[in-house]
């Protein structure tokens, strides 16, 4: 008995992941335009901590009840033939743990750097939210494909609702190769469709691979090609990844931190996951995967290290971590999906800590050409703390918690008999290192120019997302060898 | 026999117009034409998802499908419109040479 209320309960707090949101849009559309402009932040604040609360919640009850995953429905009948289901399991809950975390430092970061229209940022945040809880819990295409367009469309609203030169750039830019990739994957959907007359997950995954004719095969593969040229349009691998620089230098930081953080790896990543599960009978998708991942890995890394932007450096470096993310969803295996899962949270916290310390130099030095800073350790401790834990995180230095997931995505990759792959991959690293150690040398170690005497370290709520960050990912690494000897009780690795 | 024909002619033609859309996105430099290069190829998807839902005997779906799709086509179309218009009140044209500050 008391199993089936626990299992009510985790319906319960699911329907959360899409109430919170539109309450606060509701609240905060509401709200006279003077307590607006006090309270927003801490609405968004509210449903961004209330999300990672939820999500935790839900975790616990989910294993505690032995389920693999859960369905339901926001008010509708979930017997009627062909309605809605959501469903939640660990891998969405982890999502929506890492946006719930990324919405706290985004707004943390907003209250320091976002000045008028905050009412509109929080509101477009919350959509951009909900969005992305859709699109982690939906179990059809086209809903994902849905949600994905509210993910798209609210970003590139954030990105330009500044309009500043660049941002109404950068947004342009964003929008004319994101509808590119909306064009490949409706079509490529309409030819799912054709062949199965559903695109529910379950059918869809059935029903790929049941018609061998030669016509109908050809049909599969073009969706497949098109699906995945979308999606990686949106994650930003290579060689779709002009706009993301653009977007995300661009971009307001408190918005850059949710676009890097989140929502490429919502947007883009999740529908690798779901892809390479559906079809997961076609022997191509995982070698395709894997040769995006590795090509991403390498670019993004050497075009990082000719940039001389804060912004531009981290955002590229992106490219070359969504590689590595890449490769261990193209395993296919358990041990490569829970690498993968452990890489994409660890990636939220440090790419957010890294954005975090643009923000504060940025209000502290007003500019982020690097060629202009130096030794600003002596002067910003805290923030060249975080940066340099950041930075080793990135790299995978023992310790730190980057470390793990690159070990577990290396050794799926070797387990599932593609060790070119985790050598590439294990000697990418050094790349990693170069271009973060060349920031690293250029900032905050060297000599301090002696216009920046007086500069003192940022205060307030960026220097507190700062050190939360920092904390996060040390104590995630340090800590990460339990969660490894629970696998290993489990028989995973 | 004539129904092969008739979906043949309407996949041929969407391909069509994909393609003129996509031309459209590479070789012209205005805005607005870039937006209706944009609208040219999703509507073309929108015939491809009716199409496929003719074959696979979903009319019904397809036609959800279809209207979902061109509400999000008219919400894109209305914020590219918006970023063309602040772009033209920074630069005094529609030309997307003009948009030359981020490199590299």
């Amino acid at each position: 008995m008391r199993v089936i209320a626990n299992i009510q309960m985790v319906a319960n707090i699911a329907v959360l992941f899409f109430v919170i949101p539109l309450a606060i849009i509701a609240v905060n559309t509401l709200l006279p335009k003077k307590l607006a402009g006090r309270v927003s932040f801490y609405l968004g604040g509210f449903a961004g901590i209330m999300q990672a609360a939820a999500a935790a919640a839900d975790f616990f009850l989910l294993s505690a009840n032995r389920l693999h995953e859960y369905e339901f429905s926001l008010l509708w009948d979930l017997s009627i033939e062909g309605s809605e289901r959501f469903s939640v399991d660990s891998l969405s809950l982890v999502m929506l743990f890492c946006i719930g975390m990324v919405t706290i430092v985004s707004v943390l970061v907003a209250k320091q750097t976002v000045h008028d229209r905050k009412r509109a940022y929080v509101n477009l945040l919350m959509t951009l939210i909900l969005g992305m809880n859709g699109m982690v819990l939906v179990t059809d295409l086209f809903s994902l494909y849905v949600f994905l367009e509210v993910v798209g469309l609210s970003s590139f609203i954030l990105i330009a609702m500044f309009k500043t030169d660049t941002g109404l750039e950068g947004a342009f830019k964003y929008l004319v190769m994101s509808v590119m990739a909306t064009v490949f994957m409706l079509t490529g959907l309409a030819f799912i469709f054709m062949q199965t007359g559903s695109l529910q997950y379950k059918h869809v995954g059935m029903n790929v691979l049941r018609f061998q004719s030669h016509s109908q095969s050809v049909l599969i593969y073009a969706a497949l090609i098109l699906l995945i040229s979308g999606f990686a349009i949106k994650t930003g691998a290579v060689p779709f990844h002009s706009w993301l620089p653009d977007a995300h230098q661009s971009a307001n930081t408190a918005i850059s931190i949710l676009l890097s953080g989140i929502v490429i790896k919502v947007a883009g990543i999740y529908g690798f996951i779901v892809l390479v599960d559906l079809f997961n009978e076609v022997p191509a998708i995982n070698m395709t995967v894997a040769v995006i991942g590795t090509v991403s890995i390498i670019t993004g890394a050497l075009l990082a290290m000719q940039q001389n932007h804060f912004k531009r450096i981290v955002a590229y470096s992106s490219v070359s971590q969504v590689g590595y993310i890449l490769l261990g969803i193209s395993t296919g295996s358990t041990l490569g999906l829970l690498g993968t899962v452990v890489h994409i949270f660890n990636h939220a916290t440090f790419k957010s800590a890294l954005f975090s310390n643009a923000a504060a130099l940025h209000e502290q030095v007003g500019s982020l050409d690097i060629n202009e800073m130096g030794g600003l350790e002596k002067r910003m401790p805290v923030t060249a703390f975080s940066s340099v834990t950041a930075f080793l995180s990135t790299t995978g230095i023992p310790p730190f918690a980057g470390f793990w997931s690159k070990l577990l995505i290396i050794m799926a990759l070797w387990k599932s008999n593609m060790q070119v792959f985790a050598g590439i991959a294990l000697v990418a690293s050094i790349f990693t290192a170069a271009y973060f150690l060349r920031i690293q040398k250029k900032v905050f170690f060297g000599k301090l120019p002696d216009k920046y005497e007086n500069l003192t370290e940022v205060k307030g709520t960026v220097k507190f997302a700062e050190i939360m960050l920092s904390v996060v990912t040390i104590l995630t690494g340090v800590f990460f060898p339990l969660a490894l000897l629970y696998l290993k009780g489990r028989g995973i690795i | 026999m004539s129904e092969q024909i008739f979906e043949s002619a309407i996949l041929i033609t969407g391909f069509l117009l994909i393609i003129s859309g996509c031309y459209c996105l590479i070789r012209t430099y205005h805005m607005i034409k870039i937006i209706i290069g944009i609208e040219v190829a999703m509507k073309a998807v929108s015939m491809f998802i009716i199409l496929s839902g003719y074959i696979s005997g979903n009319e019904d779906l397809a036609q959800t499908f279809v209207i979902t799709s061109i509400v999000i086509e008219v919400v894109v179309a209305v914020v590219a419109a918006g970023i063309a218009i602040n772009l033209y009140r920074k630069y005094g044209s529609m030309d997307i040479r003009n948009l030359t500050k981020l490199k590299g």
